[in-house]
């Protein structure tokens, strides 16, 4: 089963009389468990269509169906239901929260779902670990390398067993080292929880993590790939 | 899930919206010092505003009702305060009477009569208009005059030629104690009588005003030298608590005489209490509307330095009114920070203007004549007015906070990733 389909989808943002045109009757299927990069160069509209299915923004006109609910009826509020139980992401700019500790930046996502303690300590505690950062639970952000902060941001974004995990050029700010393994990370937790991830990148050693490619180009899908 | 996991879910959720609010205001710690002072300062100028014009006013109308009117005074129908009149028809003829009746009363702590003269006072070198008293000299109601002798001695009620004047007046006129002066006042008659007196005291009660134009002398030989024979201007009464003014009046009504209330006969200062209220309720609503408006720009610049963040928020599932929850939770911390610091300097400013008071010096003081200002003015604690003045901030600091708010709660998440 599709884990997301989009069908005809378009965006186009307006900057005073400037009209651009994001993306182009895109159409695309995600299934269940795929690892699947998204490449195209600056502008093809990769950010556009991973804000798109992350429930981040509407598109102009076509569907985004994810778990086959068309999710451009939803309200902000049910939106926003979807992205906390069912959608993770992480950011090219690791985007913690800077004023929470790393624990507490993987808890927040429970927090919001009204997981149980025991079983946030427990979900959290693991995700830590599984990121290789247990020992770095009580530092906050700014104490934290760039590449301990995006594996937080991985953490997190699997705290809440989503469906779909979306990553916008998760190891454009890494070095080489620390966007291996955050990779290794990404490409494992794929593996073990089955949850689906799908990343934007230009970076040719990125892309070859990936099981399916689909490139962009001009707001269109010029390949979507085989998964 | 049960209502009682709803509940435990909404504690959790609100505590860890407390600490994300409460952090993000240790982000900028100078910004939230600055904002939590202003919020402080401002509270304690409303609260020493309100402190030092409730001192004012309130003093000086206890000392009006200590000095001059007391909390009850019953006159003859026809008297007039402003004439002095001693026209007997003016005068209450029976006065001894009204006074055991009232001194019955147990609400009366002290009765007694008192009769006014205008007069004019003159030395070798000079002479004053000022009124002359003739008083009860046992009674407890001059027991201000008695603890504010300066010098000499109180009156005798048999003292057929002394009088006490204010150190002031006796300072302006170049008199000291045993000097003799000379008191002319227009008699019931109409006639003019002059007599000589000697000073036997002189008292300083703190309040120019009453100490220069004031002479006193024992009831019985005001009588006689105003011609006014047993007759008394007024009776006065000063009651053990002045909550028992209305039904004090009520019970010594009788034909023939007026009983008038120490608001009655304060008129003044009761008029200028109310109009300097009204004044100081703009005041504090200029220093409450300062003050929302710096909360408001705070908690705006925060929201918009933050736009990325609050698009992560978003990003995780938190809905537009945990935003708002947050950022009014901030705004909470922040004006209760600012009202305890607030409270602090507002509460100690009082107690200096109140345990040592503000010199004004005599001549400002003297210069309130029908308002019986010290010459030092005191502050006074209104816990009421300083409890509603805190809760005043809080609220228009929420009030305040409510557009940041709903502008971060409005905030599309993916425009506010963008930045």
């Amino acid at each position: 089963m599709d884990a997301i389909r989009l069908d005809h989808v378009s965006k186009i943002y307006h900057v005073g009389a400037v009209e651009t045109r994001a993306l182009n009757d895109v159409s695309l299927s995600i299934g269940e468990g795929e690892f699947t990069a998204l490449v195209g160069p600056s502008g093809s509209g990769k950010t556009t269509l991973l804000q798109l299915i992350g429930c981040l923004d509407k598109p102009d006109a076509g569907a985004v169906k994810i778990k086959g609910q068309d999710v451009t009826r939803f309200s902000a509020n049910q939106r926003a239901d979807l992205r906390r139980t069912s959608i993770g992401f992480v950011f090219q700019f690791f985007a913690l929260v800077p004023v929470l500790t790393a624990y507490e930046n993987v808890e927040l996502p429970l927090l919001l779902s009204g997981v149980k303690p025991s079983e946030r300590r427990e979900r959290v505690n693991g995700l830590m670990r599984a990121v290789g950062l247990e020992d770095r639970a009580n530092h906050r952000p700014d104490q934290l390398s760039g590449g301990q902060q995006q594996r937080v941001a991985i953490a997190r974004a699997l705290a809440p067993r989503p469906v779909l995990v979306l990553a916008d050029e998760p190891t454009a700010n890494l070095d080489t080292a620390n966007g291996q393994q955050a990779m290794e990370i990404m490409e494992r937790l794929n593996k073990e929880t089955g949850t689906a991830f799908v990343y934007a990148t230009h970076d040719p050693r990125v892309i070859a993590y990936a099981r399916r490619v689909v490139k962009m180009q001009d707001g269109a899908i010029v390949d979507a790939g085989v998964a | 899930m049960s209502g009682e996991g709803e509940g435990r879910k909404r504690i959790s959720m609100l505590y860890k919206l407390w600490v994300l609010a409460y952090r993000d205001l240790g982000r900028n710690r100078r910004r939230t010092i600055m904002t939590t002072v202003a919020v402080a300062l401002g509270l304690a100028l409303l609260i020493l505003m309100n402190g030092y014009i409730a001192g004012v006013m309130d003093g000086a109308l206890q000392n009006n009702i200590r000095l001059k009117t007391g909390h009850v005074q019953i006159r003859a129908s026809s008297y007039n305060e402003a004439d002095l009149s001693l026209q007997w028809r003016d005068l209450l003829s029976e006065p001894a009477q009204i006074v055991a009746r009232a001194s019955a009363m147990p609400e009366v702590r002290a009765a007694a009569p008192v009769l006014w003269a205008g007069g004019v006072i003159a030395t070798s070198n000079d002479s004053l208009g000022l009124q002359i008293t003739g008083i009860d000299t046992a009674s407890a109601i001059y027991d201000p005059i008695r603890s504010a002798m300066v010098a000499g001695d109180f009156l005798a009620a048999d003292d057929r030629s002394g009088i006490l004047i204010g150190q002031h007046l006796a300072e302006d006129l170049g008199l000291g104690l045993g000097r003799d002066v000379s008191l002319t006042v227009v008699d019931s008659d109409g006639q003019a009588d002059e007599g000589i007196f000697t000073v036997r005291g002189l008292f300083n009660t703190g309040i120019p005003s009453y100490d220069e134009s004031t002479v006193l002398m024992p009831l019985s030989k005001a009588q006689a030298f105003a011609r006014a024979d047993k007759r008394a201007s007024a009776i006065i009464l000063m009651l053990n608590s002045q909550e028992s003014t209305a039904s004090v009046v009520a019970a010594l009504q009788s034909p023939g005489v007026q009983v008038l209330t120490w608001s009655d006969m304060n008129q003044l200062i009761v008029q200028t209490l109310q109009s300097s209220l009204a004044f100081y309720y703009i005041l504090d609503g200029v220093v409450i509307l300062i003050v929302a408006v710096i909360i408001a720009n705070t908690l705006l610049m925060s929201v918009f330095e933050r736009i990325r963040e609050m698009g992560i928020l978003s990003a995780l599932g938190m809905k537009g009114y945990h935003l708002t929850q947050m950022l009014l939770l901030e705004a909470t911390c922040l004006g209760l920070g600012g009202i305890a610091l607030g409270l602090i300097l507002g509460l100690s400013g009082v107690a200096y203007i109140t345990y040592v008071g503000i010199p004004i010096g005599d001549l400002a003081s003297a210069a309130g004549n029908s308002v019986a200002l010290g010459s030092t003015i005191y502050g006074r604690f209104v816990p009421d007015t300083f409890a509603g003045l805190s809760l005043a901030t809080l609220l228009i600091i929420l009030a305040a906070s409510l557009y940041p708010a709903w502008y971060a709660s409005r905030l599309e998440p993916a425009e506010a990733l963008r930045g």
